[in-house]
C-alpha cells in the first residue's frame, strides 16, 4: 500500500491596527503609552444612547492597506453587528464589515517549497472595531490567584483592518512569509505600525488537510498567535496534530483551537462559538467612497517593497540580496535614495547602508528614523571614498567617528589625524599588500634575488603609485615596497 | 386661569409683554404636579424639587418646563428607560435633542415614565409601576412615551419630548388628546436616546397645539454630527405663519383600510376631517397600499426585535446600571443581572429577536423583512406620487382600561397597523386632535412624505383652527 | 415548524436570560405565535428585492481624525461597581 501523504490547505486571517490618531468610532486618542482606561468615551464604554461616527482616516488608512495587498477599492460597503457576550466588548456586539468589505480581491507573493512566486490571494480587508484588553492578574501584578480578570477599555473601538487569505498556503514557511510580506506591505502603505510587540498585527489560521486517499479533513480555526514564531509553530503543530488523527483513520473536528504559546500546542476552545449572522448596523449608513477619493489615495500608494528592490537591481546594478535587504524597510530605503539623490554613487552607496549603517543601528539598537548621520552627509562621505580622497579604511574610521561623536566629516578627518587625498599609513600598506598579492611571480623574482637591478621593486612601485592615483609620497611608497618585499 | 393652563406660545407671548415670570410657571406646573401626580404617576424622577435656573434666560424656550421621556440621556440625572436594568444610572452626557431645549432656556422638571425600554403601547410595562389615563385614570395613557402624553395632557408642564417607534409618539397623544408629532427618520437627532429599533426610533414632541410643535421642532430639528443618520443639509423651516392653505392639496385614504373596523367615535372622527379638508379646498383621493396592510405589522416586529436584541446586549453589569458583585464567573455575572434586570415582555423580544437571526432562520425571516421593507417604501413612495397626505387612524380603539390586556400579543401589534408603517418607511406622522367621546379624547393621524414635516404641520394647524385644542384633562380630580 | 421550550430555553440562554418555568412557557407561545406571523413572508416573491438599509440613498457621514478626548472620565468611572484603581473588573476569566 502507498504511504499516504497530507497536503496542508491553509487561510490566515490577520488583524492589523490602522495607523489613525483617534479611534475608529469616536475621537478618543489612539495612544498606546497611555495609562488604563484613560482613552475612552460614552461611545467606546458602549453606554446607552451613544452612537459611532466612523473615522475618515480609518476608511483611508484600509483603503491604502487594501492596495498595498493589490486588492481592489469597493464604491460601496456596509457595517454589521457581530454578537457575542464578552466583557472586553461593552455592546455585546463587534461592528464590523464582515462580508461588504471596503476593499476585496487581491494577492501577495510568496516563494514555494521550490524557490518559486506562488500567488497568495487576498479574499478582503474589512475595518472593524477592537475589543477592550483584557488582563487576566492582579492590577498589582500578582499573577495567579487572583480571582478577577481586570478590563482596560483604552483599546475597545482601536481601528482594524481584518485581511482574509484564501485557502492558498501549502506551509508553515509559506504562512510566515505571506505574514511578514504583508506587513513590510502595509508599512510601506502608510496604513498601520504593524508593531507585533505592541498586539498591533495578531495572527488566526484555518489549517485542514487533503489526504493522498481523497480524505479532506475539516478546517481548524486556530486563534491567538501574536508573532511570525507563533504562527510558524501553531500552524506545524496543527498540521501534526491532524495528520496523526488522519492516519489513525480518525475524523478532525470543525472547531476552533487556541494556540497556547508557552506550552507549544493547541487546545480545543471551551467556549461554544455562536455563529450568528450578522444584522446590518442601523447606526452607520452606507459607506461610499468615491472614484475621486479612490484616485487620491492610489497616488498616495509609494513603490511597494517588491517593486523597487527590481529597480535597485535593474537600473542600479545592485545584487538582489542588498536590494531586499534595503527594501525591507522603507525608511531605509528611503535613507538609501536620498543619499543616491545626494550624489552617491548607487552601488557604493547601497553597500554602505547594508554594512555600515545597518551595522551601527544594531549594535545601538536603533531605527534607521533615528540615525544621526543624515543621507546627504553619507553621499559626501561616500563621495570622497569614491574620488580616493579618503581610502575605504579611513572612510570607515571616518564614519565610526562621525556616529561616535556626532561630529562632521571633516572635524573627524580632523581628529583622526588623516591627510585627506594623502595615502599613507594603513592605506598605503593596504594598496601594497594587494599590488604584492596580485604579482606572485614578481615577488618571487625579487625574493629569489633575480631582481639585481631593483627592476621588479620598481615595477611593484610604480603599480603601487598608480593604484594611489598619484596621492602618496614616492619616498614613502618606495621606502614601505622596500620593506613589504623582504 | 392658571399658568399651567396656558399653552406654549401663550406662555412664551405673556413672558415676552412680562405679564408674569418665568418663576410663576415654574411654580403654578409644580403646584399641578403635587396636585395630581398621585393620580397620575407620570414621573419616574422628578428634578423640580428646587427652581431650576434657565440656562439661557435670551433663549426662545427661557425658563419654559418641560419632562422628557426617561429613554433620553439626561447628564447627571438619572435614565432608566423603565428598566430595573439601569439601575440608577446617571449619564454622563445629555441627549442631543435635550442639549438644544437646555440652551434655549428650557428647564427640567423631570423623567417620565414609558413601557421599559419603549417596548408597548400602555405605559404599563414598566418597571416603575404603569401609568394612567389623565382623562380618565381608569384608563391607560397609551404608549410607550405614555408619561409624556398625560404630564402634557394634564397640565405638568406645556409640552414634553417622547421617542416613536411604531406609534410610541402618536399613539399616546391621541389616548391623552394631545398633538404629537413623529418626525422624518433622521429630523431630530437620535443621540442620546436609549435605542430600542435604531433604524425606526425617532424623538418627538408633544404639546396642547400644533403651533407649539412648531416652536419645539424649531429648537430640536437641528443637524448634529453626533449622529450618523441625522439630516445634513441646511435646518428645516418651521417658523410660524398665520396664513396657511390646504387648497388644491390631495390628502388620501387608504383603499386597505376601509374594511377595517374602527370604534365609532374614531371612524366619526374621520368623516368629520374628511369633511373639514374638503371645505377647505382639499381634494381627497385614494391611495392603494396592499404590502403595507398585509405584511407591516410582521415586518415591524421582525425588524424591531432583531435590531432591539443587539441593542440590549450591552446591558451586562460590567460599567453601569444593575449589577452583581458575588458572581463567581462572568457568563453567571451576565446572566444574573439580566434575567433580574430586564422585564418579561423586554426579554420575549429579545429572544424573539436573536431567534430571527439565528443562521437558520435568519434569511427566511430577518433578511426577508427587510426586503418586505423595501416593499413597503417602494409603496409610500407611489402613494406620495399620487397624493400630498394621507389621512388614517391612530388606533382602530380608544383607550383600553388599566389591566385589560389581551393573552395574544400578536393581537395587540396588529392594533398598531395605523402607525408602525410609518417608521417603516421613515414618514412624519402628524397625530392630532379631533374632540373627545365623553371624557375620552379622539385623534387621527395625517401623514407626509419625507422631510414633509413643517407642510404636515401647517396642514395640522389648518384642521386645529376647525377641530379645537384639547382642554387640561382633569387629572384624575373629579 | 413549532419551537419546542427547550429550544427556546437554548435561544434565552445564548442571550444569557435565566427564565422562570413561566416565563418560558409565556416565551414559548409568544415565539410561537410570532413566527407563525412572520410566515406570511412566504407569500411574496422577495428574489429580486434589494434588502432595505436605510431611508434614502444616505452615506455615511466621516468623522475628521482629531484627537477630542472625553472630559468626564471620572463620571463613567463612578456609575460602575467594578472599578479597581484605573481598571474595571470581572470575575476572573480562564484563558482560553
Amino acid at each position: 500500500m502507498a504511504e499516504l501523504t497530507f497536503t496542508p490547505v491553509i487561510g490566515i486571517e490577520i488583524h492589523i491596527r490602522l495607523k489613525t490618531d483617534t479611534k475608529i468610532f469616536c475621537s478618543c486618542s489612539t495612544n498606546t503609552d497611555a495609562p488604563a482606561n484613560s482613552h475612552i468615551c460614552p461611545v467606546c464604554m458602549g453606554l446607552p444612547g451613544s452612537l459611532p461616527r466612523l473615522n475618515h482616516n480609518v476608511v483611508e488608512k484600509g483603503m491604502l492597506a487594501g492596495l498595498a495587498l493589490n486588492c481592489t477599492v469597493q464604491p460601496r460597503s456596509l457595517f454589521f453587528r457581530k454578537s457575542y457576550f464578552y466583557p472586553d466588548l461593552p455592546k455585546g456586539h463587534q461592528i464590523s464589515q464582515c462580508d461588504l468589505p471596503v476593499v476585496a480581491d487581491g494577492y501577495i507573493e510568496v516563494h514555494d517549497a521550490n524557490g518559486n512566486l506562488k500567488k497568495i490571494r487576498v479574499n478582503h480587508l474589512h475595518l472593524e472595531e477592537d475589543a477592550a484588553a483584557m488582563h487576566h492578574s492582579a492590577s498589582d501584578g500578582r499573577l495567579e490567584g487572583a480571582a478577577t480578570s481586570y478590563v482596560d477599555y483604552n483599546r475597545a473601538g482601536m481601528p482594524l483592518g481584518e485581511i482574509v487569505s484564501e485557502p492558498d498556503i501549502s506551509s508553515s514557511a509559506e504562512a510566515v512569509e505571506y505574514a511578514m510580506n504583508l506587513q513590510r506591505r502595509v508599512r510601506y502603505a502608510g496604513a498601520s505600525d504593524a508593531d507585533l510587540d505592541k498586539g498591533m498585527m495578531r495572527f488566526d489560521a484555518n489549517v485542514s488537510l487533503k489526504c493522498s486517499d481523497g480524505r479532506w479533513g475539516r478546517k481548524v480555526e486556530v486563534k491567538n498567535m501574536n508573532s511570525f514564531r507563533a504562527l510558524e509553530r501553531a500552524i506545524e503543530f496543527e498540521i501534526k496534530r491532524q495528520k496523526k488523527i488522519l492516519l489513525a483513520g480518525g475524523e478532525v473536528l470543525q472547531e476552533t483551537r487556541h494556540w497556547n504559546d508557552a506550552k507549544g500546542v493547541t487546545t480545543a476552545s471551551r467556549v461554544k462559538e455562536f455563529y450568528r449572522k450578522f444584522i446590518v448596523e442601523p447606526d452607520l449608513p452606507p459607506l461610499i467612497v468615491n472614484q475621486e477619493w479612490i484616485d487620491k489615495v492610489t497616488a498616495m500608494m509609494p513603490e511597494m517593497p517588491d517593486v523597487k528592490a527590481n529597480r535597485y537591481v535593474n537600473d542600479m546594478q545592485i545584487p538582489r540580496e542588498v536590494a531586499e535587504v534595503l527594501t525591507d524597510d522603507k525608511n531605509l530605503a528611503d535613507y538609501f535614495e536620498a543619499c543616491v539623490s545626494a550624489g552617491a554613487n548607487p552601488l557604493r552607496a547601497a553597500n554602505w547602508v547594508r554594512t555600515e549603517v545597518l551595522r551601527v543601528l544594531n549594535e545601538r539598537g536603533q531605527k534607521i528614523s533615528e540615525f544621526t548621520i543624515s543621507p546627504e552627509t553619507l553621499a559626501g562621505l561616500v563621495a570622497r571614498v569614491d574620488e580616493g580622497k579618503l581610502s575605504t579604511t579611513q572612510g570607515k574610521e571616518v564614519f565610526d567617528y562621525m556616529c561616535a561623536n556626532n561630529s562632521s566629516i571633516d572635524e573627524a578627518i580632523k581628529h583622526l589625524g588623516i591627510t585627506e587625498g594623502g595615502i599613507a599609513g594603513n592605506a598605503l600598506s593596504e594598496i601594497i599588500a594587494s599590488v604584492i598579492a596580485a604579482n606572485p611571480d614578481v615577488l618571487e623574482e625579487i625574493k629569489s634575488g633575480k631582481d639585481k637591478k631593483g627592476k621588479k621593486l620598481k615595477f611593484l612601485q610604480g603599480l603601487v603609485m598608480k593604484e594611489t592615483k598619484g596621492q602618496a609620497k614616492p619616498q614613502e611608497v618606495a621606502e614601505a615596497v622596500a620593506e613589504a618585499v623582504k | 386661569m392658571e399658568l399651567y393652563e396656558l399653552n406654549l406660545h401663550f406662555l412664551l407671548e405673556g413672558l415676552k409683554a412680562k405679564k408674569f415670570s418665568a418663576s410663576e410657571i415654574f411654580q403654578s406646573c409644580k403646584r399641578r404636579i403635587d396636585e395630581c401626580e398621585g393620580n397620575i404617576h407620570a414621573f419616574i424622577t422628578r428634578t423640580d424639587d428646587k427652581e431650576p435656573q434657565t440656562e439661557n434666560a435670551d433663549g426662545i424656550l427661557a425658563g419654559i418646563p418641560t419632562v422628557l421621556k426617561d429613554n433620553l440621556c439626561t447628564k447627571g440625572i438619572r435614565t432608566t428607560a423603565a428598566s430595573k436594568i439601569l439601575g440608577n444610572w446617571r449619564p454622563p452626557y445629555d441627549a442631543t435633542a435635550w442639549k438644544y431645549l437646555r440652551e434655549a432656556g428650557a428647564v427640567l422638571m423631570g423623567k417620565v415614565n414609558m413601557d421599559e425600554f419603549a417596548m408597548g403601547n400602555t405605559c404599563g410595562n414598566s418597571a416603575f409601576g404603569p401609568t394612567y389615563n389623565p382623562n380618565d385614570i381608569t384608563r391607560v395613557p397609551g404608549g410607550s412615551s405614555g408619561g409624556s402624553a398625560a404630564a402634557v395632557s394634564a397640565g405638568y408642564v406645556p409640552f414634553a419630548l417622547g421617542s416613536d417607534t411604531g406609534g410610541s409618539i402618536r399613539q399616546p397623544a391621541s389616548f391623552c388628546g394631545v398633538q404629537g408629532l413623529k418626525p422624518t427618520y433622521g429630523m431630530v437627532s437620535r443621540y442620546g436616546l436609549i435605542s430600542y429599533g435604531s433604524s425606526l426610533d425617532q424623538i418627538g414632541p408633544f404639546a396642547r397645539t400644533v403651533r407649539d410643535l412648531q416652536i419645539i421642532m424649531s429648537v430640536i430639528a437641528k443637524h448634529d454630527p453626533m449622529d450618523s443618520s441625522c439630516f445634513r443639509e441646511k435646518n428645516p423651516d418651521f417658523s410660524h405663519k398665520d396664513k396657511v392653505s390646504i387648497k388644491g392639496k390631495r390628502v388620501a385614504l387608504v383603499k386597505e383600510f376601509q374594511d377595517f373596523t374602527l370604534d365609532a367615535p374614531i371612524a366619526d372622527a374621520m368623516t368629520r376631517t374628511r369633511k373639514i379638508l374638503e371645505d377647505e379646498g382639499a381634494i381627497i383621493v385614494e391611495v392603494s397600499l396592499p404590502v403595507v396592510a398585509r405584511y407591516a405589522v410582521a415586518c415591524y416586529y421582525a425588524l424591531a426585535m432583531s435590531e432591539a436584541h443587539t441593542n440590549l446586549e450591552r446591558y451586562d453589569g460590567v460599567r453601569y446600571g444593575y449589577t452583581v458583585t458575588d458572581a463567581s464567573g462572568v457568563k453567571e455575572m451576565f446572566e444574573r443581572v439580566r434575567s433580574y434586570g430586564f422585564g418579561s415582555e423586554v426579554k420575549s423580544r429579545i429572544i424573539a429577536g436573536t431567534c430571527l437571526t439565528e443562521p437558520s432562520r435568519c434569511d427566511e425571516y430577518y433578511v426577508a423583512a427587510t426586503k418586505v421593507r423595501t416593499l413597503i417604501a417602494q409603496e409610500f413612495t407611489r402613494a406620495f406620487g399620487e397624493t400630498d397626505f394621507i389621512l388614517q387612524p391612530v388606533t382602530p380603539s380608544l383607550p383600553s382600561k388599566i389591566g385589560e390586556v389581551d393573552d395574544d400579543e400578536m393581537k395587540g401589534y396588529e392594533t398598531d397597523l395605523y402607525t408602525l408603517p410609518v417608521n417603516l418607511a421613515g414618514l412624519p406622522g402628524l397625530s392630532f386632535f379631533t374632540g373627545y367621546a365623553g371624557n375620552l379624547p379622539v385623534g387621527l393621524q395625517l401623514i407626509g412624505p419625507r422631510w414633509s414635516d413643517p407642510e404636515l404641520l401647517n396642514a395640522g394647524l389648518i384642521l386645529e383652527a376647525h377641530l379645537g385644542t384639547p382642554k387640561i384633562a382633569n387629572g384624575g380630580k373629579n | 415548524m413549532k419551537l419546542t421550550s427547550e429550544e427556546v430555553n437554548d435561544i434565552a440562554l445564548e442571550s444569557r436570560l435565566l427564565l422562570t418555568e413561566q416565563e418560558l412557557a409565556g416565551a414559548v407561545r409568544y415565539i410561537n405565535n410570532f413566527l407563525d406571523m412572520l410566515d406570511r413572508f412566504k407569500e411574496l416573491d422577495l428574489q429580486n428585492v434589494e434588502p432595505f438599509s436605510f431611508a434614502e440613498a444616505l452615506e455615511c457621514p466621516l468623522r475628521e481624525d482629531k484627537v477630542n478626548d472625553f472630559s468626564n472620565i471620572q463620571a463613567i468611572f463612578d456609575e460602575s461597581e467594578h472599578v479597581d484603581g484605573q481598571f474595571f473588573k470581572v470575575p476572573r476569566i480562564m484563558e482560553e
